[in-house]
């Protein structure tokens, strides 16, 4: 029997009808979305969260999204210019300023006036480092503070004292030529990277940037130019690897890093990457955690509490309430934390804090109480990066500065005032 | 009976000599033959408006702003961009100097590379047929990340490129981390990469009769002479074909060198090629009308030497249809 068109046409029409029928249906549900950025732990962890939450509130629908560090801002800046970015998204220091100016962050202060954000165990100065002026944009959801882990088998074998809690560059140096006498490196990489590079820099009362981010903070040059002189001299020395070799060294990245082999003493990570690396690194070893060091006797400790990130909820988001409850959970349960169990760094909630000191490994709890004894000498947090910061590391910072430095092209006093220049160009001209 | 219009059925029919008509059913004939052609075009000449030309179209009108994706609309600033990218960035120069410094050592190395593979597989011994496959396949792998992640491990530290150079008592070159050697990479591969500038060759040479060669070596011409004086002046147009196609595919070079470099032209900006500053300067840093200046300049770049190509093309290239 042949099938006229006109019959077939009717029941093709039919079928998709029916079909849209059923989305309809589901759509009733509310519906979240939420992107984040991290390593595979901190994904599933993550969804097994989402999953007892959605479980717990059966008419939220959640969508999420996920990606690594690499990918994630150059999804999320095309989501958001296309008008369709997650509801809640995960967001760093770096950026926070740049989206907050372009308003496309709501301000949480409502919410958390109303108590809709629960932040009464969250002290005020990390509710003000995720803030941009008066608006709060991003809820911290762990402390981080940056960390030297020295390994101290081998100071015991090398014969090697361990330094002070509040030790300075001048120690790091002569321990580094220490081991280099041994065949040691005494940190392979990392200390010229740009949060490093501002650690002389905070520790002398400066900053990278000044207050309102419109041009460089430098106001006493010489330390920098010392600070890349002192890693030029351990090149030479060979306490540092030379920058030929670094690309080979850097490649297995944070679990291959030379600590794990013993071919270093010192690895420089921060504190919410410590679990990793002494996963990596095998369950007999002992590392302690120190501080940055130091810059000159009269330097402060450079460390401050970082939120490791935050959660913000974007501009045009139709779920704000939903939102914001879900927030609150994330922080402040004990049933989510007993899950993320504190893999984004150290729980901001004091009650969450004191809940799983208990429970944790002793590696965690080993940064528990690092990020408690660095609280006590931590400076305030510098103020986020500012718009055009990004631009400023990646084409002026590191090829004109750092890279002909320490590839030994030119030195650090002739090549600072490029570096100066160009940076408050771009910063000058990103403020307007 | 000569010059009377003779209709036909295919206006490329009329017999030698005769006018062919206006406005009979031969042209009619043509007009249709177009629409047909058009319409079976048309999948694609939709695609290449809506996916090429008119993003090129808005990218040359972002050229001209200050567009970074996050606000929804950018300033104009006139030729703000090509001031700052001629002026006032020093990485730009950089990117410039990697670049040209890849095709001026890429394209050549890869056309010889290329002939050279052509001229040995011009045989007719067996197992020919399996060698110009085989001889093909990394070209057709090459584009994939795949390729150029594990070129980056045969250059490494430990990898196999130091460890033949070891066979030979060279001391291990740290290829992916000087900047001096760090390029190359990039440059040899490219020149693994010959399949496509070779099958060209191969289909040039297979052209050139062999009674060329035999009457030459009756003359008592050796190799050399053979290959200086006969095979190299016949493929002068594929050698200028193929120089023009890589000359634009080099210039345009990313995958393998986003790869290799770890997306940041490392080290020292020496394989910091044009095409990745590009990328950094959009998906980095959001500067899309300064990205959008700089694609345009390449466009121009590219098209003037492909003419001066073209132009000094009368100089050396012999055209067979030249000699009649």
């Amino acid at each position: 029997m042949k099938i006229s068109r006109k019959l077939m046409s009717l029941a093709v029409l039919t079928a998709l009808l029916m079909m849209t029928m059923g989305v309809a249906v589901q759509a009733q549900d509310t519906t979240l979305t939420i992107t984040w950025w991290g390593s595979q732990n901190r994904h599933d962890r993550t969804i097994e969260v989402i999953e007892l939450y959605e479980s717990l509130n059966p008419e939220i629908d959640i969508e999420y999204e996920f990606s690594g560090w690499s990918d994630y801002w150059t999804r999320v800046n095309t989501q958001a210019a296309g008008g369709n970015i997650a509801c809640i998204m995960q967001h760093d220091y770096r950026y926070l300023t740049e989206w907050s100016d372009r308003d496309l962050l709501v301000p949480l202060n409502g919410l958390l006036d109303s108590g809709a954000i629960d932040a009464s165990g969250i002290s005020d100065s990390v509710i003000s480092s995720g803030s941009v002026g008066e608006d709060v944009v991003g809820i911290s959801l762990g402390t981080n503070s940056q960390t030297f882990i020295l390994d101290a088998d081998a100071f015991e074998a090398a014969g090697i004292e361990l330094p002070a809690f509040d030790w300075t560059y001048a120690d790091f140096e002569s321990i580094s030529l220490q081991f280099a006498e041994q065949g040691i490196w005494g940190m392979a990489y990392g200390i010229w990277d740009d949060a490093n590079l501002k650690a002389p820099l905070l520790s002398t009362g400066q900053d990278l940037y000044n207050a309102d981010g419109t041009a460089l903070g430098i106001t006493d040059s010489q330390v920098l130019i010392d600070y890349m002189n002192m890693i030029v001299g351990l090149m030479d020395a060979g306490a540092i690897p030379t920058m030929d070799l670094q690309a080979d060294i850097s490649a297995p990245g944070l679990e291959g890093s030379p600590i794990v082999d013993g071919r270093e003493a010192m690895r420089y990570q921060w504190s919410n990457q410590v679990v990793a690396l002494t996963t990596a690194a095998g369950e007999d070893r002992n590392f302690v955690l120190y501080p940055l060091p130091r810059w000159g006797e009269d330097g402060v400790t450079p460390n401050y509490l970082k939120p490791s990130m935050f959660f913000s909820i974007t501009e045009g988001c139709e779920t704000i309430d939903e939102a914001a409850a879900f927030i609150d959970w994330f922080t402040n349960s004990t049933e989510a934390n007993d899950i993320l169990f504190a893999e984004r760094g150290v729980p901001v909630d004091a009650d969450i804090l004191a809940y799983l000191a208990d429970q944790v490994d002793p590696v965690t709890a080993q940064v528990f109480q690092f990020i408690a004894d660095v609280s006590e000498v931590a400076i305030p947090v510098p103020p986020a990066d500012p718009a055009g910061a990004s631009d400023v590391i990646e084409n002026v910072l590191v090829p004109l500065f750092v890279d002909p430095v320490l590839f030994g092209m030119t030195t650090a006093e002739d090549a600072y005032p490029t570096f100066e220049e160009e940076a408050n160009a771009i910063l000058a001209q990103n403020a307007e | 009976m000569a010059n009377e219009a003779v209709p036909t059925e295919n206006v490329f029919d009329a017999p030698p000599g005769q006018q062919k008509a206006k406005n009979t059913s031969a042209s009619r004939d043509f007009k249709l033959n177009n629409v047909a052609g058009y319409l079976f075009i048309s999948p694609w000449l939709l695609a290449f408006f809506l996916f090429t030309f008119v993003p090129m179209i808005i990218s040359l009108g972002l050229a001209f702003t200050n567009y970074d994706t996050l606000s929804q609309t950018g300033e104009f600033i006139g030729l703000g961009n090509f001031e700052r990218m001629f002026f006032e960035d020093r990485r730009y120069w950089n990117s410039v100097k990697a670049t040209v410094t890849y095709v001026s050592f890429s394209v050549p190395l890869r056309l010889a590379v290329a002939l050279l593979v052509a001229m040995l597989l011009n045989s007719d011994r067996r197992g020919v047929y399996f060698y110009r496959a085989a001889y093909y396949i990394p070209s057709m792998i090459g584009g994939s990340v795949a390729v150029a992640v594990l070129w980056k491990q045969l250059f490494g530290a430990d990898g196999l490129v130091n460890a033949v150079l070891a066979i030979f008592g060279i001391e291990a070159i740290r290829w992916l981390g000087h900047p001096d050697y760090a390029i190359w990479t990039l440059i040899i591969l490219a020149a693994w990469q010959f399949g496509s500038p070779m099958l060209i060759f191969l289909a040039g040479l297979r052209q050139i009769p062999q009674s060329l060669y035999e009457a030459a070596e009756i003359d008592g011409a050796g190799g050399l002479t053979k290959f200086f004086r006969i095979t190299l002046p016949l493929i002068t147009p594929i050698i200028f074909f193929n120089l023009i196609i890589q000359m634009i595919g080099a210039f345009r070079a990313f995958t393998q060198a986003f790869i290799i470099s770890g997306g940041r032209g490392s080290p020292l900006d020496t394989t910091l090629l044009y095409a990745i500053y590009l990328y950094i300067r959009a998906f980095n840093n959001f500067q899309m009308g300064y990205a959008a200046a700089m694609a345009w300049i390449l466009l121009l770049v590219i098209a003037i030497l492909t003419g001066i190509n073209f132009l000094i093309s009368n100089r050396w290239v012999y055209y067979e249809t030249d000699l009649e």
